[in-house]
């Protein structure tokens, strides 16, 4: 039995769900925060998830940091060495799902060279009238990215917990993976 | 006096402390002689483990068997307890794909009772330490 633990990094544009998102997880569904607030410095939220068919788990630390650029440049302190990230958009808006590339980069850079297993979160589905963003048009850009998809509602507390439990499948993976490494050195 | 390898269970050395364990890799996969066995970190770095030598030994020469790790800081102390450590060695290591990074350190001022390795950063999400193996001698028993 181990337990793992990952510096999960939440990432996207401002006002998309990010810290409804890491509040509802962190509660069990229990907190929906209603009114926003902008979120300027970092939260951290802190929660083991099984890992599915086995007796590990992994500990996910969230890091919960502001989107809007104005504080991006605290982002570089915050974000170094990340473990996995879930990058979150809203799919009522068109340039928060266009300026996923470009935080998904950004993330990346803080690792080169090193593979950032990750998932793309399109959340705010419970606005169906309002939506721009279709389900086949982000899957597949995800997919070329090579991150798993998923939508979210986390007003409904729709499949909220889904991303967090594939970004344990993954880190977990990537753990054996490299067990069969330190393995094969000697 | 006889050098030995002071590394090693079974010369009565400890590992007393380890931030991550995964029980199929224990921290003293690190001093059971062997290179084949390994303890690995499980996430998140700095990550750190402590030898305890039970006596007083005068170190000449380490050497640290792994794999991906970057910034390798050494700390120890000549306390009865654990405690009081002070900054020994820090060492930038290179990556070897595919091999053993085999990093050699000459000692100065090599007398220790506890040793502690503090894994600052890494190459990869998670780093593996082979073994530890000081050659040296032991000095006095503690009192």
């Amino acid at each position: 039995m181990v337990k793992l633990a990952a510096k999960c990094i939440l990432a996207g544009d401002p006002t998309v769900g990010k810290t409804a998102l890491a509040q509802i997880f962190r509660s069990d569904g229990a907190h929906f925060q209603k009114n926003y607030t902008l979120t300027t410095g970092v939260d951290l939220v802190v929660k083991t998830v099984p890992v599915p068919d086995t007796v590990d788990s992994v500990e996910l630390f969230i890091l919960d940091s502001a989107g809007k650029e104005l504080f991006s440049e605290m982002l570089d302190k915050l974000w170094e060495s990340p473990n996995v990230l879930c990058l979150v958009y809203d799919v009522t808006s068109e340039q928060s799902f266009t300026n996923c590339s470009k935080w998904l980069e950004k993330a990346r850079s803080q690792i080169p060279g090193t593979v950032l297993p990750g998932v793309l979160v399109g959340n705010k589905t419970d606005l169906a009238g309002r939506r721009v963003v279709e389900s086949a048009q982000a899957r597949a850009w995800a997919l070329g990215q090579g991150l798993e998809y998923f939508e979210t509602s986390v007003k409904e507390m729709e499949n909220y917990e889904a991303p967090f439990h594939c970004l344990a499948k993954q880190f977990h993976h990537l753990y054996r993976e490299k067990l069969e490494v330190f393995h094969a050195l000697v | 006096m006889r050098k030995v390898d002071l590394c090693l269970s079974s010369e009565g050395t400890e590992v007393i402390l380890a931030t991550s364990s995964d029980e199929k890799h224990p921290p003293e996969n690190i001093i059971d002689g062997n290179p084949e066995t390994f303890w690995t970190t499980t996430g998140m770095f700095p990550q750190e483990f402590i030898i305890c030598f039970h006596k007083h030994v005068r170190i000449e020469r380490l050497v640290i068997q792994s794999y991906f790790v970057r910034t390798l800081r050494i700390e120890k102390s000549t306390s009865k307890e654990p405690v009081d450590f002070e900054q020994w060695v820090e060492r930038d290591l290179v990556h070897t794909e595919g091999q053993l990074q085999n990093e050699e350190i000459v000692a100065r001022d090599g007398h220790a009772t506890y040793l502690r390795f503090i894994i600052v950063s890494a190459f990869d999400h998670f780093a593996s330490v082979h073994s530890v193996s000081a050659e040296g001698i032991a000095v006095s028993n503690l009192s």
